[in-house]
């Protein structure tokens, strides 16, 4: 008997044991599974991705007023650091969205990506032109003007070029017009009979046709110059010649006061010398500059390019970030109220 | 010979000054390349890893802790004592040739900058010694066993970062399931058909594998619920690699070493996979990367402790490992100011950001690293496929023969072609027309493997010419058809040279940034891409991105670490190419 019993004991214990280790690899399983949005979702891009993220460290759990979605942006290289730094912060705030900032140039921007409607918003450098409307019109792309910041144009020379402080506006004119003098005795007739070297904006760049529109008008621009798109190649240019002249952005300026020396600009009431609060007070003129992004209407129309684009208005005057971080003048409250108001009214007929 | 008896008054003299002018200026035009190439690494290098802020002390105590035991450890494996009293002699000599020089030309010429008597001569001393001293000690047993060791855990590493990011965009729910409906019956069919002799099994393996896969894209719509991701992984990429190596080992004698060496890997696979969530590492890619490091190690440990000749030399990873820390710890304890180097732990994980100090690549390398990995299998089946084709199967001569060659001149031109061009042809042809969307994966990678089809073509046809043709009429000889020729002699004898051309076309394209920017690749992305056809952003466009921000840590620091973090993974990848390369070599 007690052979059958202990066989017995042992089919049981066998039996147990198996059924215990099903149970347990049910759970395990159960408690390891995922479910998915169906299959043949090849096209939604967040779909398949949002589940399993390796970002989940709050994965589902503000699951309720979670944002998801591409956002794409491209167009001016001025903007484009403005730009990145605020969607760096709203992307940290909403893990789902999925953004993409090109640094194509303004009018790039607008004629090969925004206007035949492949972007959400495009940053200029200045107002959109009658070219781009038209083929934006075209295409069906509407779209609001969205101040972003204001810029300083900052003119600038070689450090050791202490025989200059400032020029008035006819006296730039004459170095950057299309038939521009040779020396700069013929600028100014106490400065060195020496040539001038030229270093500015590629004319793919908003800030060329800004400097044209502000300070040149009709008289064109020179094309005897370093044309570059990259504030780089202009500042080592004019940093290693002491009778350079060069201008760019006055982020570059404001990140590196050292490596260049801006001049004041005189147009009628003394020279005044860029910074962030003469352009914000705007006695540095002509050559502050507002700087723009165009959301698309109908973009406008998705929950999470619209929560983007109030956030974008909200940080305008976000001193820290704007003038700190990137270099630029903050919009003042009562810009970002207008600004704010008029995207609210293009949200509420996109959506509407 | 009377003629040339008569010429022997014309011997005299000749000069040999034109042979030995020439001799010194090819050497020149070599090394001025090599030289100027070398210090642009140096000062990226610097600029990297915040170098120029490293005191003396830091320099010395990693140079005592890590660099003189790694020199001691390949002297020893290389066991001469003439390579021991050179490399001793040249350290020394060079210690004192370098601060000499250096002092006298900071005092008498011009100071230069971002660099120390120190770092000069770690960079022209040391460096080079030390690479000479890997390669003599790499013939010992003992340095083989070491390298090979540190390699299996480098390339381990490597392979399993990679694929944990190939699958950040592939879907691992369909691998799953064509893994569990397809790969593992079919490999089970082939394996049983191969050990019983069963010719139909393995015939039958391939129809069911592709039924298999066929049914799991189908499957992929209807099933709505999976196993979770860690262990999908286990289930299908680390058991069966465990499995592998469990037989690997088996097949050389004991079955308790078989299952440890299959076993333990994978229990620590299954152990860091579930742990690693806890420490903030993402599971899943922990799973893999352990499993792949694990598995391999395993094996040559087994094998090296099996041959049991220069089992020292498995030691080598713990003293390098030993070194950094007790250098840690020393540095830590006598308060040694470290730099602080811009390419760290964060910058390889983190997204993009305005403050220098914040600012990652991650979002730019998955892209960079899923674009490569596609083109290498595009361009690799269509280079190989048009120069098979071409050498093998178009005839020489008449109408035909003609076209050959009128597409081969065509061929050639294309590879001279500027990328800007292909750029322009993704754009109109990829996004515009076939619809795969500006700026995505697929167009990018369609793209590029364009842009260096010409290249792979021309070098696999090269290889493919240079199999003699004997070979080929041999195999006719025998009765063999064109298509076993081509499979069985022609193209095991030429795959060194085709991966040779592969992985120098590879080398362009992970590189190239013209054809990014037309086709509208973003600038910069803030996340990793989520599937192939989400937009991405590569190293180069990144990196060009930051060149022009106004911040001079951008321009040098983060631009540095980034030209660095885009090396080390060309490095890695075509050092995957070259193993592959050396063992099919072997192989023929």
């Amino acid at each position: 008997m007690a052979p059958s019993q202990n066989l017995e004991a042992e089919g049981i214990t066998r039996r147990r044991s198996l059924a215990a280790l099903a149970g347990a690899g049910a759970l395990a399983l159960a408690g390891c599974t995922q479910s998915s949005g169906g299959g043949g979702s090849d096209g939604g891009s967040g779909d398949d991705g949002s589940g399993d993220d390796g970002s989940g460290d709050d994965g589902s759990g503000d699951g309720g007023d979670s944002l998801s979605g591409s956002i794409n942006i491209a167009g001016s290289s001025t903007v484009f650091p403005l730009m990145s730094a605020v969607m760096e912060d709203f992307a940290e705030e909403h893990p789902g969205i999925d953004p993409t900032i090109s640094s194509t140039g303004s009018g790039g921007g607008f004629s090969n990506y925004f206007c035949v409607g492949e972007t959400d918003f495009n940053n200029a450098s200045r107002p959109i032109q009658p070219e781009e409307e038209q083929l934006c019109a075209d295409n069906g792309v509407e779209y609001i003007e969205l101040v972003a910041a204001t810029d300083a144009l900052t003119v600038v020379v070689n450090p050791e070029a202490d025989w200059i402080d400032s020029l008035t506006i006819e006296e730039l004119a004459t170095i950057w017009e299309s038939d521009a003098v040779e020396t700069w005795d013929e600028v100014r007739d106490e400065f060195p009979n020496e040539e001038i070297e030229r270093y500015g904006a590629a004319d793919t760049s908003g800030t060329y046709d800004y400097f044209i529109e502000a300070v040149l008008g009709e008289r064109g621009h020179t094309s005897d110059y370093q044309a570059t798109e990259q504030d780089n190649n202009i500042a080592t240019g004019v940093a290693g010649s002491e009778y350079a002249i060069g201008y760019f952005g006055f982020a570059y300026y404001f990140q590196n006061p050292d490596q260049l020396k801006a001049l004041g600009i005189d147009s009628g009431d003394g020279p005044v010398e860029p910074s962030l609060e003469t352009a914000s007070s705007g006695e540095y003129t002509p050559l502050s500059r507002p700087l723009f992004t165009y959301p698309s209407i109908e973009s406008l129309g998705n929950e999470h390019v619209a929560e983007f684009a109030r956030y974008f208005v909200e940080q305008t005057t976000n001193e820290d970030l704007v003038a700190g971080d990137v270099g630029y003048v903050p919009a003042t409250e009562e810009t970002q109220e207008e600004q704010m108001q008029k995207l609210e009214d293009a949200i509420e007929q996109a959506q509407g | 010979m009377a003629t040339d008896n008569a010429n022997a008054d014309g011997f005299g003299e000749v000069s040999r000054v034109r042979g030995i002018l020439f001799e010194y200026l090819s050497l020149g035009a070599s090394v001025a390349g090599l030289v100027a190439l070398g210090v642009l690494l140096v000062y990226v290098a610097i600029d990297a890893f915040d170098l120029a802020s490293a005191s003396p002390g830091w320099l010395l105590t990693y140079f005592l802790t890590l660099v003189i035991p790694f020199l001691a450890f390949c002297l020893y494996s290389a066991d001469d004592s003439a390579v021991t009293r050179r490399v001793l002699v040249v350290l020394a000599g060079g210690l004192v040739a370098v601060a000499v020089i250096f002092t006298a030309i900071e005092a008498f010429v011009v100071t230069i900058p971002r660099l120390s008597w120190q770092l000069t001569y770690l960079f022209v001393v040391v460096a080079p010694a030390t690479a000479y001293l890997a390669y003599v000690g790499s013939h010992g047993r003992v340095g083989a066993v070491g390298f090979g060791l540190l390699g299996r855990l480098v390339g381990g590493t490597a392979i399993g970062l990679a694929v944990g990011t190939l699958f950040l965009v592939f879907d691992e729910l369909v691998w799953f399931l064509a893994y569990t409906l397809g790969v593992l019956p079919a490999a089970a069919l082939y394996a049983y058909g191969r050990r019983r002799d069963a010719g139909r099994a393995v015939t039958a393996a391939i129809p069911v594998g592709l039924v298999g896969l066929v049914a799991a894209v189908f499957l992929r719509g209807v099933v709505r619920t999976y196993p979770s991701d860690l262990i999908i992984y286990l289930w299908t990429l680390a058991v069966p690699i465990a499995a592998v190596g469990a037989l690997v080992v088996d097949a050389r004698g004991s079955r308790t070493a078989a299952v440890a060496a299959g076993g333990v890997p994978l229990a620590l696979a299954i152990a860091g996979g579930f742990l690693a969530g806890n420490v903030g590492l993402p599971g899943p890619t922990t799973l893999i990367v352990i499993a792949l490091t694990g598995v391999p190690t395993a094996i040559y440990v087994h094998r090296v402790v099996d041959v049991g000749d220069g089992t020292v030399g498995l030691g080598l990873p713990l003293l390098l490992a030993a070194g950094v820390i007790v250098g840690a710890l020393v540095v830590e304890a006598w308060g040694v100011p470290a730099p602080d180097p811009w390419l760290d732990v964060s910058y390889v994980t983190e997204a993009p950001s305005r403050n220098a100090t914040e600012a990652g690549l991650y979002p730019a390398i998955v892209g960079s690293v899923i674009i490569i990995a596609l083109v290498a299998v595009l361009s690799f089946v269509l280079g190989v496929g048009t120069s098979v084709f071409l050498e093998e199967y178009m005839p020489e001569t008449g109408v035909l023969g003609s076209l050959t060659r009128l597409l081969q001149i065509n061929i050639a031109n294309l590879a001279a072609i500027p990328s800007v061009v292909y750029g322009l042809l993704g754009l109109g042809l990829f996004a515009n027309l076939l619809g795969f969307g500006y700026g995505t994966a697929v167009t990018a990678s369609l793209t590029l493997s364009l842009l260096i089809l010409p290249i792979t073509i021309i070098s696999a046809q090269e290889a493919i010419r240079s199999v003699p043709d004997d070979l080929r009429r041999g195999s006719d000889a025998m009765g063999a058809t064109r298509w076993q020729t081509t499979k069985n002699v022609v193209l095991p004898e030429a795959l060194p040279g085709i991966l040779t051309g592969t992985i120098l076309a590879l080398g362009r394209a992970i590189g190239e940034t013209a054809p990014l920017i037309m086709i509208g690749a973003a600038t910069t992305v803030f996340s990793a891409p989520s599937s192939l056809f989400s937009r991405f952003s590569a190293m180069p466009m990144q990196i060009y991105a930051w060149a022009g921000f106004p911040q001079a840590e951008f321009r040098y620091g983060v631009v540095a670490a980034g030209v660095i973090t885009l090396l080390i993974i060309l490095i890695g990848m075509n050092g995957t190419a070259i193993l592959l390369r050396n063992r099919a070599e072997r192989g023929s």
